[in-house]
């Protein structure tokens, strides 16, 4: 298979996946096969094109020309093949969970949800492998427009207005922010196209330079970037599946992923121009950071701990990307992983415990590990690569980072990475330890049988993932050189 | 035989734009059976929209268009003969969506609906041909009154129709009486009656000129809806009847908007008139986005909140003709037509339905699935989204206010689009994620024969948006004509 048409099914398997769910939304058997086994193609055709990469095979799909010298396009550079690759393997593992999740809930539109949880994963993916930053723009907004309905998913006032929250602050800030962003980038390049090194190398003065990153790191709030981050807390109205997706496989992580494509393709060496900008946004997304870690320690609602604890992983991601540095990217890329895969695990396990035992509250979880325990054994093993403890994925992303921090002089950031690891133990490691140490409570379950294998797996080998980046760290350094690699002109 | 006839038409093309849709609304008054009218409001309408358009490509190919010259003195330029094929593309696809009304508000004044809907159609396409500054006025003036006619059609029955026809004829009327100082102390500085002397004459009193033609643009922001100057709007297509805001709304604002870019086309580009006539659009862009964009967020009638936003549109339009420059005039006509897709798209959905208020939107994407695309793709091109053909003509326009150092525009474009993201949200949010109510459901009638027209706007919206190649080619050739810098 030619590394175009692998690209071509990548984009497509989970849009196939969406329509086929709702055609076939009766048997739920058949609904959960097509939905499950789409998903697991999506991480083939991604780790077919991560090999395509790696024999030096380019492509490039183009779907319209909206403007002169503008494709709507994609191709696979190795940031977006790797971050193609870890959503989708994560969107598999998730597959399977949404699919029990929505049975043993008696979910009331469970077509409609495993859809939309397939749209957000292929609008991520078109994100990642966006070959302009129209592309990225485009691959965004229906990113967020395909997220909207998870969050609206209950149809209650209350999620229907979070719903609107979410939508009003995500596209506010693309439309109001980012897309000035871009049409001044294009003024100034006549061109949109990424490319490693920069395209605004050499193009802007330091004015324009640092109202640009500005711009563009606002615009897009994906990123969770105070102060557009309302919508973090709104997505909690979502349902578990939808929740999950949001914060764990698809906005958040396109958010991190939009960062730092730009700060890698579009600014490159031109972020020295934007010293004044990237420093002052540093501060901005540091002190999120430790704030956000903070008030996740204040909620008691296990949705909202974890939404918040997310959103400080996000703003690592942040971070990273404006370090700049060869070091600060890397670990910006593995930040993204870390996140995902943890986020993944801690809220698949919530959902799980909340299924089978009603409980959303932090205070009722002592004990629950001892009647559920490879559930609480992935959400303990994810907590601790939130919290960065080696040798789960979270601890080498912060060591990169405290490292890049370090080396580019501002230890003050490195020290407000370290202060947001100590608040996220404060967190998250008193909860696993409660559920795990605790006496089991009598009533534990709702469900007589407890958590079904397609709950209590997916949470498993999700968090097993955070394991991978002992193994592959140097590899993945090799395979994503060439983004901090400048190209010859 | 019939090539040879097909070679007539084109060469009377701007003639027969004009007197097509007058003689089918005379033949419709005789006819007066409705079925037969509206087949040949059907064809009074389309066959003069093909002819508009031939007109367009030629001139968009050639910079030229061999015309036969007649006792009606026409003049063909390229800001006027798009807008013209765009003004006919509307009333067209108003006419024959109007059709689908037919069989359940039949009535006495079912003919007039057509016949008015075609002096409005032949009267803007006047206004875009004229020759004369005078041919320019009458013919405004015939569509005006045909436009306020068709509002206040239903004054016997419903005075809702009445007050809106009343406020239409009195901020109108006003209009009317500016237009004529305006068009008047264009001439006398002039000296000449044509509307491209004011190309090529020495200006004896440019200050009067520049008064005169800023006045005559205030004149026709008035009857165009523009903000603030759009008293009528709310009244007139809060409660006028789906079929009559179709073609009232989106006709009828799309055809006194482009008389005021074929008048701002010959005064902007003007060297001695064309600063204060910039000022005067660019300001009246402005504050027609902001104002309009307000009130859309506000608005709880679906059909105000569309003439709300179209002015917020005609804002962004007004703003590329001030720039008088080609890209400018090319991005004001991408706009045009955004707002003529946008609009029927957004109203003929919503009588398709029988809908009027964000209320009866409840679950309509259950109840009328293909409409509820519609408004969905309306909403979309509103909020500037992209692969739109209203985030084509924004993009545009910012490009061409930041080559022109205008970038207080390029925000004024954003609070467009921002403001687009909550209406525009709220029309989904209903559409999609509200509840139907029994009682909404029972009375729901689909009307689908209005649907064919409605989906042909919708698709025009997206499907210009994904591959705007060839728009964009004919906008730019015929707005380098305007400019003086065309073939």
């Amino acid at each position: 298979m030619s590394a175009q048409a692998v690209l071509l099914c990548l984009l497509l398997a989970p849009l196939l996946q969406a329509a086929l769910v709702l055609v076939f939304s009766r048997p739920p058997g058949l609904r959960d096969l097509i939905h499950i086994v789409l998903s697991l193609a999506g991480f083939v055709f991604a780790l077919l094109l991560v090999g395509a990469v790696l024999r030096g095979e380019t492509a490039r799909i183009v779907f319209a020309q909206p403007l002169p010298n503008v494709q709507l396009a994609f191709t696979p550079e190795p940031l977006g093949a790797f971050i193609a690759v870890a959503l989708t393997g994560l969107n598999t593992l998730h597959a399977v969970h949404a699919a029990g999740l929505a049975r043993a809930s008696a979910e009331s539109a469970p077509a409609r949800l495993l859809a939309f949880l397939g749209l957000c994963t292929a609008f991520a993916v078109a994100v990642a492998l966006s070959a302009n930053l129209l592309s990225l723009f485009v691959s965004y907004q229906a990113l967020i427009l395909a997220a909207f309905p998870l969050v609206a998913h209950r149809g209650d006032e209350e999620s229907r207005t979070a719903a609107n929250t979410f939508l009003a602050t995500l596209l506010a800030a693309s439309m109001g922010l980012f897309l000035p962003a871009m049409i001044w980038t294009y003024a100034l390049t006549g061109a949109l196209d990424f490319r490693a090194g920069g395209m605004l190398a050499g193009r802007v003065d330091q004015l324009t330079a640092n109202i640009l990153l500005v711009l563009f790191v606002l615009g897009m709030a994906a990123s969770a970037m105070p102060p557009f981050h309302r919508w973090l807390t709104a997505s909690t109205r979502a349902p578990f599946p939808g929740l999950v997706a949001i914060l764990a496989l698809s906005v958040l992580p396109a958010g991190g992923v939009g960062i730092l494509k730009i700060v890698a393709f579009v600014f490159g060496a031109a972020m020295q121009d934007a010293a004044i900008a990237s420093t002052a946004l540093i501060v901005l997304a540091g002190a999120g950071m430790c704030v956000a870690a903070l008030i996740a320690l204040s909620k008691q609602d296990i949705r909202e701990r974890l939404a918040y604890s997310c959103m400080a992983q996000s703003l690592a991601v942040v971070m990273g990307a404006l370090l700049a540095l060869p070091a600060g990217l890397f670990a910006a890329a593995l930040q993204i992983l870390a996140l995902s895969c943890a986020g993944a695990t801690l809220l698949m396990a919530a959902g799980t415990t909340a299924i089978i035992t009603l409980r959303t509250r932090i205070a009722d979880y002592a004990g629950l590990g001892r009647v559920m325990p490879w559930t609480f054994a992935g959400f303990a093993i994810a907590s601790a690569s939130m919290v960065g403890m080696p040798p789960f994925a979270g601890a080498w992303a912060k060591l990169w980072l405290i490292t890049a921090a370090a080396g580019s002089g501002l230890v003050w950031a490195a020290a407000l990475a370290a202060a947001a690891a100590i608040l996220t133990f404060a967190h998250l490691a008193p909860v696993a330890a409660d559920a795990l140490a605790s006496r089991a409570p009598t009533d534990a379950f709702k469900r007589p049988d407890g958590a079904s294998i397609l709950l209590a797996a997916p949470v498993i080998l999700s968090a097993l993932a955070t394991l991978s980046l002992l193994v592959l760290a140097d590899p993945l350094a090799n395979f994503l050189a060439p983004i901090w690699t400048p190209q010859s002109p | 035989m019939d090539s040879g006839l097909l070679e007539i038409a084109r060469a009377h093309a701007p003639f027969l734009v004009v007197i097509a849709p007058i003689v089918g609304a005379a033949a419709i008054i005789a006819v007066r059976h409705a079925g037969v009218c509206w087949l040949i409001a059907c064809l009074s309408a389309l066959a003069p929209t093909a002819l508009a358009f031939d007109l367009v490509w030629r001139l968009a190919e050639s910079g030229v268009a061999p015309l036969a010259q007649l006792a009606i003195a026409t003049r063909v330029d390229g800001v006027g003969a798009a807008a013209a094929a765009v003004v006919s593309l509307a009333s067209a696809l108003a006419i024959f969506a109007a059709g689908a009304l037919l069989g359940e508000r039949r009535g006495p004044e079912t003919h007039l609906v057509f016949a008015l809907g075609l002096c409005m159609q032949g009267g803007w396409c006047g206004a875009l041909y004229a020759r004369d500054w005078s041919a320019l006025f009458v013919a405004a003036e015939g569509a005006w009154l045909a436009c306020v006619a068709l509002i206040g059609l239903r004054s016997e029955k419903d005075r809702a129709a009445l007050n809106g026809a009343m406020r239409m004829l009195i901020s109108g009327g006003a209009a009317s009486a500016f237009l004529l100082c305006g068009l008047a102390f264009l001439m006398r500085a002039l000296g000449d009656a044509r509307i491209e002397a004011l190309a090529g004459v020495r200006l004896a009193a440019p200050a009067m000129a520049a008064a005169g033609a800023s006045l005559a643009l205030l004149a026709l922001a008035a009857k165009a809806g523009v903000a603030p100057l759009h008293a009528w709007v709310g009244a007139a297509l809060g409660r006028a009847q789906g079929n009559v805001a179709l073609i009232a709304g989106v006709a009828g604002l799309a055809g006194a908007l482009a008389v005021m870019m074929r008048v701002g086309a010959y005064a902007s580009v003007d060297a001695r008139i064309g600063p204060a006539v910039s000022t005067v659009l660019a300001l009246l862009g402005a504050a027609s986005a902001v104002i309009g964009s307000v009130q859309a967020i506000g608005a709880t009638n679906v059909q105000r909140m569309a003439g709300y936003a179209s002015g917020a549109q005609a804002g962004c339009l007004l703003l590329g003709v001030a720039l008088g420059s080609p890209a400018g005039f090319a991005s004001a006509l991408v706009q045009l037509l955004a707002i003529m897709a946008g609009g029927a798209a957004l109203v003929g959905a919503m009588a398709a339905g029988g809908a009027k208020t964000l209320a009866d939107l409840d679950g309509y994407g259950r109840r009328a699935p293909l409409a509820s695309a519609a408004i969905t793709a309306a909403a979309l091109s509103f909020m500037g989204a992209p692969l739109t053909i209203g985030f084509l003509g924004r993009w545009r326009l910012v490009e061409a206010s930041v080559g022109a150092g205008w970038w207080w525009a390029a925000g004024v474009v954003i609070v467009v689009s921002l403001a687009g993201v909550f209406y525009g949200g709220r029309l989904i949010e209903r559409i999609y994620f509200k509840r139907v109510s029994a009682v909404q459901s029972s009375e729901f009638t689909a009307r689908n024969a209005l649907l064919a027209p409605v989906l042909v706007a919708a698709i025009a919206a997206i499907a210009i948006g994904v591959a705007p190649g060839e728009l964009l080619r004919l906008a730019a050739g015929v707005a380098a004509i305007a400019t003086g810098v065309g073939p």
